[in-house]
């Protein structure tokens, strides 16, 4: 079981951040703050089709300030499109970015910022506190409740080659500003909504039973999810009901300022090396993972896990096992496994938890997980459905 | 209690929570202050050298910008000279020019560059002769023109002394000749074509020595000679274009580097054809000369003897007549001799004039480099010029 104490040194780190409706309207408002007179806008395909990239560069327009786009992403953004982005970012003469999507386009767009301020391939970056020149300035304004990009100190970027996720770690990562706006997360599918949301429930947990928590980040933890496990179900019933909507942003904002801080655990280790090797949803793979982290982890932080219980369990207040309350909410919102269903091998489950062991996640896991240990996680998830 | 990681994760967990060593929020003043100190290096170079540099912006032709140089040369401070247009630090006459200028580079593009003669006024009313380059560029979407003034004053005055030098060699009634130390002639002046009878100067430029001498082997000879001892002053036979040969005399030396390395030879040729001819003449007179008085030697002999004859008669025979012929002997041996005495001073004079007239022969310096008239036709003789 992990030792905690009260007085051992923590850091808390936020960005500013903007939030409520009509947030995404600012955007002009804050580039033009900031010294932006190019803006590299960053976004992707569908969010561009949903309106919600033009709604953005028109607040730029009304500023004065030119922009181009760029939505060359997909989802689990490659190097190669970091970049490609760059070179447009350093052709374009930008000075500036701002991102509008879900964590794909904005973890590009920290790729991209990092890129062309040091002038070196994304890959190089991997690892944490490996960021030299700061980026440009960078407004993330998120269109899905969830990914916590524009508040965390992450960017996870695809590998292509290797087909594995790298994690870039860095203060320097933390977006200037946030625009938190609920309108653009009426337009998110049903699945993507409840993907999403499980990735900040997966993220709070994780800041709560983190080797580094601290009473800041339980906090910001235990509010997200209270606010998600209430929140997450009702929205899928009523998408177009912003008040909801702004409950699962204001859940993925907690988490985000839970996680950045506290780092997260096993349950994104596994969901790295299982997105880059399958190119899955993120949200989608710890979903299916998380309930059995939970299991793994119990016996280090069985009163942290006890309390999310208690909280996530049928009934708010009656104790719960933890993973079974996890994976009741995860079947009550549609999303069923095993994850041999979406495509993964048995026999790859080797190499997925070699690869899930270095990444840097792992290491602020209550429990220090073996490779033995990760392979049993996959092999439960790669049957439970 | 510090909570404690097993094994080399521990350090890795300190950076991720942020306790790293450079685990910092995004700053971009220690950046800011990188790139303040470049720019003031930058600064600096440009202010340390000579040539007076000017931003002028586009739109209103006001200076938005000069280096120290300028301040140097015109010496205005830099606030007047911010206050000023550029066209206004030139003389009323080219003004105009100048606005127009400035007017037509904004309109085209910064790879157009454009490099002009004109004279800055400086504040004491000095005019400054300016080689003036400008070109136009864009910074932060604002149009200037940059304005790159070099004092070319030392340069037009070394033109002027090297035209007046080209000048003294044009017009020179020698013949100069100047080639490489290969022999291969660079440059010939309209004396040296006319006198070899070249239509032109350039028909000469590119031939070799030999080409000029009756001897070919003489060009390289005097070339030899001038590598070893730097300087030579010869009397040869020319040859002409049209092949017709004359007699010249060549003074060369080696124009040498300020290390006393060789660049090339200069030879000076003139035409001595006429007073070569003129002294074969003397020549012959004073021989002639010669021979005339040892005639006259002879005679005078071939006349006292009969005469010894007729006053030993004389003196023999009574005779009234006796005594006038005695007299008349008498008369012819004082004619004879004043001729006797005539002949020792003939020859007396011929060797004055020898020694010290016209025919004079020079004296050789010890191992000199020049020699006498007679040496030189003995040199002429026997190498068959």
């Amino acid at each position: 079981m992990i030792q905690r104490s009260q007085l051992d040194l923590r850091k808390f780190v936020a960005p500013e951040f903007i939030c409520g409706h009509g947030a995404l309207q600012l955007a002009g408002r804050y580039a033009r703050n900031f010294g932006m007179k190019q803006v590299l806008l960053v976004t992707d395909p569908g969010v561009r089709a949903a309106g919600w990239a033009e709604a953005v560069g028109e607040s730029l327009t009304e500023a004065g300030i030119s922009f181009t786009i760029f939505d060359s992403i997909s989802v689990n953004p490659r190097s190669r499109q970091v970049m490609s982005g760059k070179d447009v970012y350093l052709s374009e003469e930008c000075n500036g970015v701002v991102a509008v999507g879900g964590g794909s386009p904005m973890d590009c767009a920290k790729g991209i910022g990092i890129a062309g301020s040091n002038l070196r391939d994304i890959l190089t970056f991997e690892g944490v506190d490996r960021v030299p020149v700061p980026a440009p300035p960078l407004i993330c304004i998120p269109t899905t409740a969830g990914s916590s990009a524009d508040v965390s100190q992450f960017a996870i970027i695809t590998d292509e080659e290797r087909k594995r996720k790298i994690a870039i770690v860095s203060k320097a990562l933390v977006p200037d500003i946030s625009l938190l706006d609920p309108e653009p997360l009426t337009t998110m599918s049903r699945q993507l909504t409840v993907d999403t949301g499980m990735d900040t429930l997966s993220h709070a947990i994780e800041a709560y039973v983190s080797n580094a928590s601290s009473p800041m980040t339980d906090v910001h933890a235990l509010e997200a999810i209270r606010l998600i496990h209430s929140a997450l179900p009702a929205v899928t019933e009523e998408p177009e009901n912003l008040n909801l909507r702004f409950s699962t942003l204001l859940a993925s904002l907690h988490a985000g300022l839970a996680f950045s801080n506290a780092s997260i655990g096993a349950v994104h280790a596994l969901a790295h090396s299982l997105g880059g090797a399958y190119d899955l949803a993120h949200g989608r793979c710890t979903a299916l993972l998380l309930e059995h982290v939970i299991s793994a982890n119990y016996e280090a932080a069985p009163d942290r896990y006890d309390r999310i219980g208690a909280i996530i369990g049928p009934v708010q207040a009656e104790r719960t096992p933890p993973a079974e309350g996890v994976a009741a909410f995860r079947k009550t919102l549609g999303i069923t496994g095993p994850l041999a269903a979406v495509g993964v091998r048995e026999d790859a489950i080797p190499a997925l938890a070699e690869q899930a062991y270095t990444d840097p996640c792992m290491v602020t896991n209550p429990r220090k997980l073996t490779c033995e240990d990760i392979e049993r996680i996959y092999e439960y998830a790669f049957r439970t459905s | 209690m510090r909570s404690e990681l097993p094994d080399g994760r521990d350090a890795l967990r300190e950076k991720i929570i942020g306790l790293g060593e450079t685990s910092l929020h995004k700053s971009y003043y220690p950046e800011l202050q990188s790139r303040l100190a470049e720019l003031e290096r930058f600064r600096a170079l440009l202010d340390q050298t000579y040539d007076a540099i000017f931003l002028i912006r586009a739109e209103t032709g006001k200076l938005a910008d000069v280096n120290a140089s300028v301040r140097a040369y015109l010496g205005y401070s830099k606030k007047e000279l911010l206050a000023t247009s550029f066209a206004d630090l030139f003389s009323p006459q080219q003004k105009a020019g100048f606005v127009e200028l400035i007017r037509k580079k904004s309109d085209l593009p910064s790879e157009c560059r454009q490099t002009c003669i004109a004279s800055l006024m400086s504040r004491d009313e000095r005019e400054i002769p300016m080689e003036i380059t400008v070109r136009s560029v864009t910074f932060g979407g604002e149009q200037y023109v940059v304005a790159i003034a070099r004092d070319i004053t030392d340069r037009i005055r070394a033109e002027r002394e090297l035209k007046i030098k080209e000048s003294a060699l044009e017009s020179s009634t020698n013949g100069i000749l100047i080639a490489d130390l290969t022999g291969a002639v660079m440059y010939a002046n309209r004396s040296f074509a006319a006198m070899f009878g070249y239509g032109e100067e350039k028909a000469i430029t590119g031939r070799n020595l030999e080409a000029f001498f009756a001897d070919p082997t003489v060009g390289e000879k005097i070339t030899g000679h001038l590598l070893d001892n730097h300087a030579i002053v010869q009397e040869t036979i020319g040859l002409r274009n049209n092949g017709s040969p004359f007699h010249i005399q060549v003074s060369g030396s080696v124009v040498q580097n300020d290390a006393g390395q060789p660049l090339c030879i200069m030879l000076i040729a003139m035409d001595i054809t006429g007073r070569f001819l003129t002294d074969q003449m003397k020549r012959e007179t004073y021989a002639q000369l010669g021979k005339n008085i040892e005639q006259f030697a002879i005679l005078g002999d071939h006349i006292r003897n009969p005469l010894q004859v007729i006053v030993g008669y004389a003196e023999m025979i009574d005779d009234p007549c006796a005594e006038k012929i005695l007299e008349q002997s008498r008369r012819i041996d004082e004619i004879i001799t004043e001729l006797d005495r005539g002949w020792v001073e003939s020859a007396n004079v011929r060797q004055f004039l020898r020694k010290h007239g016209d025919d004079a022969e020079p004296e050789c310096p010890p191992g000199g480099l020049s020699r006498t008239k007679r040496d030189c036709t003995d040199n002429h003789k026997t190498t068959g010029i």
